[in-house]
């Protein structure tokens, strides 16, 4: 009955899983949320993920929430190329028109998606950087990679990027091996956006940064969102966070999705046990 | 008696295995498959040749493997036939082959050489064998070997570009001189080394086959005749050959060449190719 | 006037109920709201009145989904024409929603970046259709007729007075308005003069055929604005009726408000 026009996804990922070490349905029966654990007693295995499924419209930021060790890196990493998963079934709306499995790709394929499909701002700048060269220089290397070939506008390009991320210009000639943990955070989101990708990944974005230059960056990032009607993953451990950048957001522990849901609705009527208990605790 | 079996033995060999046969046909093969992939460093086994490593040891095997008794081979270094390597190396191939010798590129079919493709036209009938110390144009970049693999497999030379961005950023030119990187046939990037700027145009779209040797690094490479070769630069920085701004060749007076300056003398300016320079002077 | 189904109705609750399980404190539920039913037609500005831990708030939460229901059925007109319940779409639909449609102006400024003040009321256009330039005039003027004064437009917001920031919420609100606006006591804060500027432009709101939730705790501002008032007690509706009838009773007390 519903004629509300919702987009089509530009991200489909479907019963994403990955378990290290060997693992039957008893092995997924015996770790989990309720169980409490993402390690298989039995067998060792870790069932890092399993069962991820969920989709992201165009323009819309989706957070994952999670304590350290509830998967939330690992299917981020996974939807990156950065970790291959067990299982699962990955689409982008700009890929084949979302109708292959990036999954099936080779490495060499996957590596070309990070090209331009499909971008990722890690929370340590130094891997998503080359600190040895220039600002600029981490700039032109995925353009570049797109086949830029004009010096000039390689420059104006990356001057633009680096002037909407509020990177001083006069930086850009820089090592970034000189610039500060929030500065070079800033030339990791610049260096993410240069070839316009339909998808960007954002991993703790602001972890670590001192609290004032965190929440520049989270502004910084929360108006490019606006701005680009690019598609976002948001994973993060601080709700803060998931609160600025977010509409909806899935809750994982253990490696289980717990609970998807707005992100207004997480923070003021959480419903799964697990899910008031870390917003209780966050309040607090 | 055991004395004069011992001298002809001792004969024999002096006439014979620099390179042995079978050596020389596995190289082919290297050499063949080097031609089918314009640009592809293919890996040999690369021997223990009379010259010391990094001095030409691998071009020297190229040359006793594509040479035969009716071939004439020419020598240069630095466009010289008469440096003491170029002699060097001339005399081990044509006294282990048996084949002709020449500082005249209209009489050679083999052309050895460090550092320079001579003045004269090259033609079909030609083969260019040229002297790498270091094959590998990402060397400068990345040392993993996989990765160098990788790069190559996937042409992803983006690596390089930034280099060659930096390059102008730091210096404000690409200041590569010799071994500029060029791409072969749209697909590979090689190491030119170790011809100046100033070759590299002879290189594209030529009638004569190239041949590149690396013996310490055990690589050969080849650019087949009428193959596209580019030299790796930004489109709106055009690629630019040494310019020898007033000067000219002190012996033959050309200033269309490639000039060298000699330390020794005064006004110093000379052909780096002397058979050219000379054949010029005795028209 | 006794609001039953009509052509102009927008907003069906019917049944709704809410209860909160607190799974971390030995489980307990607590049922905070019992069986609401009301319409809401367009053009229609009615007031959520009762004393505060009546639900106001949680009912019109639950409105804009920040909070789910525990049952129930939230029926709500799209601009369409077609019907939709509230409880039963998608989280993107419900995103897709709040963007246009439904509104909700809260006492408190969300969360928001530091931005100026005159990009959170653009962006509040633009996020309800509006292109970039008409949405910035539209902001101008807005801010204008709520008295904010230009020398603080491109000012951050979290440098804002409690009033000023509530004014530049109703701003972002009001602009554009959505067919359905839920309002949060939006002028606690606000001096007589500036209460004055924001009721008016409440007021005009019922001209363009917008429908308005409310609650004040002012009972002058439901008299001046509110054409119905629901009337709530723990978690029950005790009483509807038009303005009339039902503000003397709350002045009196007679309805506990």
């Amino acid at each position: 009955m519903s004629s509300i026009l919702v987009p089509d996804p530009v991200v489909r990922v479907q019963n994403l899983g990955k378990v290290y070490g060997p693992f039957d349905a008893a092995t997924i029966d015996r770790t989990g949320s309720k169980i409490g654990t993402a390690r298989d007693s039995t067998s060792g295995s870790i069932v890092a993920a399993w069962d991820v499924s969920f989709d992201v419209q165009p323009g819309e930021a989706l957070g994952i929430v999670g304590e350290s060790g509830s998967g939330k890196s690992t299917v981020l990493r996974c939807i990156a190329g950065d970790v291959s998963p067990t299982t699962g079934d990955i689409r982008l709306a700009n890929v084949e028109d979302g109708k292959v499995n990036i999954l099936d790709y080779d490495a060499a394929q996957r590596r070309r998606l990070r090209i331009d499909q499909l971008s990722v701002v890690y929370q340590d700048p130094a891997e998503g950087l080359a600190l040895g060269i220039t600002a600029g220089g981490n700039i032109a290397d995925p353009l570049t990679a797109a086949g830029w070939r004009n010096y000039s506008a390689i420059r104006t390009r990356a001057m633009e990027l680096l002037q909407r991320t509020d990177v001083p210009i006069d930086r850009m000639d820089d090592l970034v091996r000189t610039f500060s943990g929030g500065m070079r955070q800033r030339v990791q989101i610049a260096r993410a956006l240069a070839n316009n990708p339909g998808v960007i990944l954002l991993d703790e974005p602001t972890t670590g940064l001192d609290a004032s230059v965190a929440s520049g960056v989270l502004d910084l990032i929360r108006s490019l969102l606006e701005e680009l009607n690019i598609a976002a993953i948001v994973v993060s451990h601080d709700f803060r966070v998931i609160e600025m950048l977010t509409e909806r957001c899935l809750v994982m522990h253990h490696g289980r999705i717990v609970e998807n849901t707005l992100t207004d609705q997480l923070l003021e009527d959480p419903q799964h046990p697990y899910s008031q208990k870390l917003i209780a605790a966050a309040r607090t | 008696m055991t004395t004069l079996v011992s001298q002809f033995i001792a004969q024999e060999e002096l006439t014979q295995t620099v390179l042995d046969e079978e050596s020389k046909r596995e190289i082919r093969r290297a050499l063949l498959h080097a031609v089918c992939i314009p640009g592809y460093q293919v890996p040999f086994g690369s021997r223990e040749m009379p010259v010391a490593r990094g001095w030409g040891s691998g071009g020297l095997q190229i040359t006793l493997a594509v040479i035969g008794e009716n071939d004439t081979v020419k020598v240069i270094d630095q466009g010289d036939d008469e440096g003491v390597n170029a002699v060097n190396l001339r005399r081990l191939v044509t006294s282990s082959t048996g084949c002709e010798e020449t500082t005249e590129v209209c009489e050679a079919t083999v052309i050895q050489s460090r550092h320079r493709i001579p003045e004269d036209v090259l033609t079909d009938e030609h083969i260019l064998v040229l002297q790498v110390p270091v094959p590998e144009p990402l060397r400068g970049i990345e040392r993993d070997m996989r990765e160098l693999s990788r790069m190559h497999a996937e042409s992803d030379y983006s690596r390089m570009w930034v280099s060659l961005y930096e390059d102008k950023v730091r210096n404000g030119v690409i200041t590569q001189t010799t071994g500029y990187p060029c791409l072969v046939n749209e697909r590979y990037v090689i190491a030119t080394t170790p011809i100046p700027r100033w070759d590299i145009p002879r290189l594209h779209n030529a009638e004569f086959l190239t041949l590149f040797g690396a013996g310490r690094e055990k690589r050969v490479y080849a650019i087949p005749p009428h193959t596209i070769v580019e030299p790796l630069t930004f489109e709106d920085i055009p690629f630019e050959i040494e310019q020898n701004e007033g000067t000219q060749c002190r012996l033959c007076g050309s200033n269309t060449s490639f000039l060298v300056q000699s330390p020794s003398q005064e006004d110093n300016w000379a052909c780096s190719d002397t058979a050219w320079c000379r054949a010029r002077r005795t028209q | 006037m006794e609001s039953g189904l009509c052509d102009a109705t927008l907003l069906q609750v019917k049944n709704v109920n809410k209860s909160f399980t607190l799974h971390n404190i030995d489980g307990r539920n607590i049922h905070v709201l019992h069986d609401i039913n009301f319409v809401i037609n367009a053009g229609e500005h009615v007031a959520l009145a009762g004393t505060s831990g009546a639900g106001k708030s949680t009912l019109l939460r639950i409105l804009f989904q920040t909070y789910s229901s525990t049952s129930g059925t939230i029926l709500f007109k799209l601009s369409s024409g077609d019907w939709v319940d509230l409880t039963q779409l998608s989280d993107s639909e419900i995103v897709a929603l709040r963007g246009r449609e439904i509104g909700y102006v809260s006492q408190f400024l969300r969360a928001q970046p530091r931005r100026s003040v005159i990009d959170l009321v653009t962006r509040s256009g633009i996020a309800r259709g509006m292109n970039n330039d008409s949405a910035r005039e539209l902001a101008q003027l807005t801010l204008e007729k709520l008295h904010i004064a230009q020398s603080l437009w491109e000012v951050h917001t979290s440098v804002l007075s409690g009033g000023e920031k509530q004014r530049v919420n109703i701003a972002a609100g009001l602009i554009s308005p959505p067919r359905l606006l839920l309002l949060d006591e939006p002028i606690s804060a606000l001096d007589p003069e500036n209460r004055a500027l924001a009721l008016e432009l409440i007021q005009e709101l019922s001209q363009s055929g917008v429908a308005v939730l409310a609650v004040f705790h002012d009972l002058d501002a439901i008299e001046q604005v509110s054409d119905r008032i629901i009337a709530m007690e723990h978690g029950r509706i005790v009483q509807e009726g038009p303005t009339k009838t039902l503000l003397p009773l709350l002045r009196k007390g007679y309805i506990d408000a």
